[in-house]
């Protein structure tokens, strides 16, 4: 293993082996993007089966498909890319030469590749995939409820890539805290990487609940005994949502900062409100970890009112947040690129994830809908609706530092505009499916219930999804190929890592510029249009 | 009385009227700042206000003060339990089956189908459902009442219920449960408390 790569030489041997934190990083992001390729082809296989009057798989199959599509999303692409840009660009952002503890980011992305392929194996095997959901709750999971060794790859692969999680958790957070430049104070420290402090902090302390969930469904698998009681049941689902609802905001945070960066850059403006955001963001990770059994609301055993009272108290922050978005981007002069674009759909679409959260946090709404398709369509508008395209904003807008190429803005607005259409077309029509009472988790419905035509809708808009990703990977390879230099700077952006080459070097800085606020490369504008004035 | 569809439509017709309101503003925002930041030469510097932040957190916390107390007030009488129901019912879920035990020795079951055979209740009374799973965890859902409970294997859950007007509910179980799942409903028909006596006394044959 080549721990100290003398730049330029020996590139490509050492890329897999390699200790620089962007080299994990890239590698994980490569690895994420392909499982959400892999899960995506799942979901299609699924809403063509829901459009095709059930008819194109079995029900055991479709089973397999929607746990092993909820898994790979949740476990395999939206958690390890949200700590793979983080690995990415927190040390870039707070001056360092190298994330702490390199070797334990390496450690952590076999452990992630192990973990997915150990998953993804399930389907070789003669009783096929894991298919008790993405929970995985007992006792449906349990030996006799799912025999076979698809669930016992499933809970070895989970454990796996979440151990992998939280050694990356650890390592971004430590450089955040420990490696800052001189002149970084804490209170310097970009949005972005104070919204992956959040989430590092949201992984270390829920994704441990997880790892104990497993292996006691392992020990209830194998010994028995475990999970027992009249209540057995309801202790798994205590431990899985203490860790199932905390790693929403994991999937939620980072693309807040991202978005943050986005819109400041793109409206030539400070990001506005960082003292109110960074206090919002941390009081929401704080009040996240205390929400989890609103998940539990239709089972009896959790004090509701608790539950709906802390989820609710979440507007506070959340719109802490919204109101620093949009007044980031008020007088600001606006500059329309894919990024920009990418960054308003999130705050757009992912309005509806939020309001839709605060109906399901109330009980008496929540009886109804809880487990129904308005839950699928409310968790979509959040992950994918929002997420995603807070994840494509980054991607636009740090491409080039990553590649030393930009993106082609005219296939990214392609991207983009099909990527808009097919998402409200497959996951709006959810919310009305689910009021009418269609159930989750379904392999078919007699055409009598009246569904077919919203669902067909789904379908058509799913793969229009499909179609805009592909725009995306063809954007990828010909930016690739026909090189369109980003230089240092490309979008004038205001942290440190636009300071660096495109790529950087191996240990990221030749020099740094002073460090007076949370947007230095702003100030250095500033101070220079002031001199020239 | 918990009348949980009249509940759920209650607190629907606040909270739902409040997220388009909120939605449209923001959306509205959103396309101004747009519209006028396209042309602009220099952007402003301002890049904070304490006291615009606190106000927006005091409205906040004030709309979700106002809908914590709606929902709590609508809450309490749904999760409370009668102590003199008119009826008791016993329900059984299991893969894939739902079973009504009532009183007398009368059961109705329905076994992995769309099309059940109903399991009669008397309108207009407060009737406490039983509710254990004999395996899994199951979902007892009836749309039409806006409710659902997750039956549990080895935990009794007691719920009421009222069904004001007659005609058949449609049940489902919400909660996946394994490779029947899609095919687990039930249905409860309700009618006036003179017939349902006519068919528990005659063994649950003339509906």
């Amino acid at each position: 293993m080549s721990t100290i790569a003398v730049p330029g030489a020996g590139v490509q041997r050492a890329t897999l082996a390699s200790t620089d934190h962007k080299r994990i990083a890239a590698s994980a992001g490569v690895l994420s993007l392909g499982f959400f390729i892999a899960g995506g082809v799942l979901a299609l296989i699924m809403r063509t089966q829901l459009a095709a009057d059930g008819g194109v798989v079995s029900q055991g199959v479709y089973d397999q498909l929607f746990t092993m599509h909820g898994s790979t999303m949740i476990y395999l692409f939206v958690v390890p890319i949200s700590l793979a840009v983080g690995l990415y660009l927190v040390p870039l952002q707070v001056g360092a030469a190298e994330l702490v503890a390199p070797r334990v980011a390496l450690a952590g992305l076999v452990l992630f590749a192990c973990g997915g392929i150990t998953m993804w194996s399930g389907f070789l095997t003669s009783g096929g995939a894991a298919a008790a959901s993405w929970w995985g709750f007992d006792p449906l999971s349990d030996a006799s409820h799912s025999p076979g060794s698809g669930m016992e790859l499933w809970i070895f692969g989970v454990l796996l890539v979440t151990v992998g999680q939280l050694l990356w958790a650890g390592c971004v957070l430590l450089t955040a805290l420990r490696r800052r430049a001189p002149g970084m104070t804490l209170m310097r420290m970009p949005v972005f990487t104070w919204t992956m402090v959040a989430t590092c902090l949201l992984t270390l302390f829920a994704f441990p609940a997880l790892i104990v969930a497993l292996a006691l469904l392992w020990a209830q698998r194998h010994f028995g005994g475990v999970l027992v009681g009249d209540l057995g049941a309801v202790d798994y689902q205590q431990l899985f949502w203490f860790y199932g609802h905390p790693v929403v905001y994991v999937m939620f945070f980072p693309f807040v900062g991202m978005v943050g960066e986005v819109l400041a850059t793109f409206s030539s403006k400070r990001f506005f409100g960082y003292s109110a955001f960074i206090v919002a963001v941390l009081a929401f990770s704080g009040l996240s970890m205390t929400v989890w059994a609103h998940h539990m609301f239709t089972i009896g055993q959790v004090t509701n009112k608790y539950f709906a009272l802390t989820s609710t108290a979440l507007v506070v922050p959340a719109g802490i947040e919204y109101f620093d978005f949009l007044a980031t981007v008020w007088r600001g002069r606006l500059r329309f690129t894919c990024a920009f674009l990418f960054a308003i759909a999130f705050v757009l679409q992912f309005l509806v994830g939020g309001l839709t959260g605060v109906i399901l946090a109330s009980p008496p709404l929540n009886y109804d809908l809880n487990m129904s398709y308005f839950i699928v369509g409310h968790f979509h508008y959040t992950i994918f609706a929002g997420s995603a395209f807070g994840l494509f904003a980054g991607v636009y807008y740090w491409f080039g530092k990553v590649t030393g190429a930009l993106l082609r803005e005219g296939l990214g607005k392609l991207h983009l505009g099909l990527m808009v259409l097919g998402t409200n077309m497959t996951f709006f029509p959810m919310f009305i499916l689910g009021a009418q009472g269609m159930t989750r988790r379904i392999a078919a419905y007699p055409p009598s219930m009246g569904w077919q035509g919203l669902n067909e809708l789904e379908t058509a808009g799913a793969f229009l999804i499909a179609l805009s990703v592909l725009v995306f990977l063809i954007n990828v390879v010909v930016s690739l190929r026909r090189r369109r230099p980003a230089g240092d700077d490309p979008w004038q952006g205001h942290t440190l890592e636009w300071a660096t080459s495109s790529p950087p070097p191996r240990y990221n800085f030749a020099a740094l510029p002073a460090i007076r606020s949370y947007a230095p490369l702003l100030d250095l504008r500033e101070s220079r249009e002031a001199v020239a004035s | 009385m918990p009348d949980t569809h009249h509940a759920f439509e209650h607190v629907k017709a606040v909270y739902l009227p409040i997220a388009i309101v909120v939605f449209t503003l923001v959306v509205g925002a959103v396309l101004i700042l747009l519209v006028r930041g396209a042309g602009r030469d220099r952007p402003g510097r301002r890049s904070n206000a304490l006291r615009l932040e606190l106000a927006n957190a005091a409205v906040l916390a004030c709309v979700a003060a106002f809908l914590v107390v709606i929902t709590f007030r609508t809450e309490t009488p749904l999760d409370r339990t009668v102590a003199h129901p008119a009826l008791r019912v016993r329900v059984i879920a299991a893969q894939w089956s739902w079973r009504f035990e009532y009183p007398g020795g009368v059961a109705v079951a329905a076994v992995s189908t769309w099309h059940p055979r109903p399991a009669l209740v008397p309108t207009g009374v407060e009737i406490e459902f039983a509710g254990v799973s004999r395996d899994v965890i199951h979902g007892f859902w009836v749309p039409q009442l806006s409710f659902m409970r997750q039956l549990l294997p080895g935990h009794v859950s007691r719920f009421d219920l009222i069904f004001h007007a007659p005609g058949t509910y449609m049940g489902t179980c919400s909660v996946f449960c394994g490779e029947q799942h899609t095919e687990m409903h039930f249905a409860l028909q309700a009618v006036p408390a003179v017939q349902f006596e006519r068919w528990l006394a005659s063994g649950g044959s003339s509906a």
